[in-house]
């Protein structure tokens, strides 16, 4: 794999990685207050930090208003509802990123299968201390990814004394499950909504998963699955380390200790950026939006011609309104 | 690094913390003290501050790079969202819409008994 250029000019790489994970909130009203975003709820009105959050999960019992979704929207946080059995509803903001050019080079790896596998192996080989054999085939490496993520759960379950029976989730009954379960499931809500949001942030698609696809969310799958051994894993079993009641509260509190000591925000747009770096396709050199506003280009076999131009008049460079007008 | 806010605290008090810290405004102190030191001077800000109010907040490695201590505030608490720490103020608009959100709580366990019972 060539080595990562350690020179970028990415603006919205510091923005995600200096913020804040994710708040969750239940039971309040959210509303915009004096340009901010103000929490009501039994204790009083809590101000929220927006511009540096990554995403809001929004439990039950939360009422938002329109001007509190703009706000949130504006700067780039996403909103997901978390509801019983914490199945998500998200929505998102644009993110900090008005150019379509990631999401481009995402599209044209997905497409082409020989990059497409590439990306794949190099999905698999993020989870891996060592460097993945190139001649195994992808039947192998999933063999040993199960491998390897049987070997987390047993190593947690040893460190923790949290009896491990596997991996079991009722859709329908949550509480039938049991408290390390609960907790993962709870977990993994969490840790999907941020790899969403640091997916939105860079500028790609949740949409076009390599080893997931067909799903919208399938690129979340991929990029969370990076992280879940490392950060879920441990949060889970030392929340139900620590008794079976709330263990979906106690799960949120250990998932931020365990990001914050991975430093998840700063790695993964680095993570995200890496996956389509040296793939043969057009670079990020351009990358750099001095001007947000100005028109995107217009697509033609030959390559892209300028748009914000009205072609076919006389006099090239004439205004579009004009020609209408 | 930490801050320190005093409102309404005895002169002698403020004097004192000068010895630590720099008084960059009325009230307001700024320095570098260790965890120990720290601790010691908002013991004795607590002790002295009699009816006034203090606030510290201090550089500490967690995901907000920072933590807050309050003593004094009779509409200010400090909340814990499962690991990030806001200040909630208790307004007159905050009390009512607390209370709307009791009646609304109430209204939805209402119904769900109602259609259970059915």
């Amino acid at each position: 794999m060539p080595p990562v250029p350690p020179a970028r000019n990415l603006k919205e790489l510091p923005k995600f990685r200096d913020g804040l994970s994710y708040l969750y909130v239940e039971h309040a009203f959210i509303e915009q207050e004096a340009q901010g975003i103000g929490i009501y709820d039994r204790e009083g009105l809590t101000l929220v930090p927006v511009a540096a959050l990554g995403v809001l999960f929004l439990g039950p019992g939360t009422r938002i208003t329109h001007a509190a979704i703009r706000a949130l929207a504006g700067n780039g946080c996403t909103v997901c509802w978390v509801g019983e059995g914490y199945a998500r509803f998200y929505a998102q903001g644009l993110g900090d990123t008005r150019s379509a050019l990631r999401l481009q080079r995402q599209a044209r790896a997905w497409a082409d299968p020989g990059l497409h596998l590439e990306v794949v192996y190099r999905l698999y080989e993020k989870r891996f201390q060592e460097p993945l054999p190139r001649d195994f085939s992808l039947e192998q490496v999933r063999g040993l990814e199960g491998v390897r993520v049987r070997a987390a759960y047993a190593r947690w379950s040893r460190e923790t004394g949290v009896p491990w029976k596997g991996r079991s989730y009722d859709r329908r009954d949550w509480a039938a499950s049991d408290p390390v379960n609960r907790a993962l499931s709870a977990g993994a809500a969490y840790l999907y909504g941020l790899a969403h949001a640091a997916i939105v942030s860079a500028g790609f698609s949740p949409a076009l998963g390599f080893i997931h696809t067909g799903k919208l969310l399938s690129f979340v799958y991929d990029v969370a699955d990076l992280y879940k051994t490392e950060v879920l894993v441990p949060a889970a079993f030392l929340a139900a380390a620590e008794g079976d009641l709330e263990v979906e509260r106690r799960v949120r509190h250990r998932l931020r200790e365990q990001i914050q000591e991975a430093r998840l925000l700063e790695r993964m747009v680095e993570d995200l950026l890496d996956l389509f770096q040296g793939l043969g396709l057009p670079e990020e050199a351009k990358e750099e939006e001095e001007d947000p506003t100005r028109p995107g280009g217009l697509w033609d076999p030959e390559g892209e011609v300028e748009g914000g131009v009205a072609y076919g008049g006389d006099g090239p460079g004439e205004g579009a309104e004009e020609l209408e007008g | 690094m930490v801050v320190m806010v005093l409102e309404k605290v005895p002169r002698s008090l403020r004097g004192e913390l000068t010895r630590w810290l720099l008084e960059l405004d009325t009230g307001v102190f700024v320095g570098r003290v260790s965890a120990v030191v720290r601790e010691l001077l908002w013991e004795k800000v607590v002790e002295k501050a009699g009816d006034g109010r203090c606030a510290m907040a201090w550089r500490t490695n967690n995901e907000q790079g920072f933590a807050l201590r309050l003593h004094g505030y009779q509409d200010r608490v400090l909340r814990d969202f499962d690991g990030i720490v806001l200040v909630s103020v208790r307004t007159a608009e905050a009390l009512r819409k607390a209370e709307k959100l009791k009646r609304i709580a109430k209204a939805v366990r209402g119904d769900f008994e109602n259609q259970t019972s059915e």
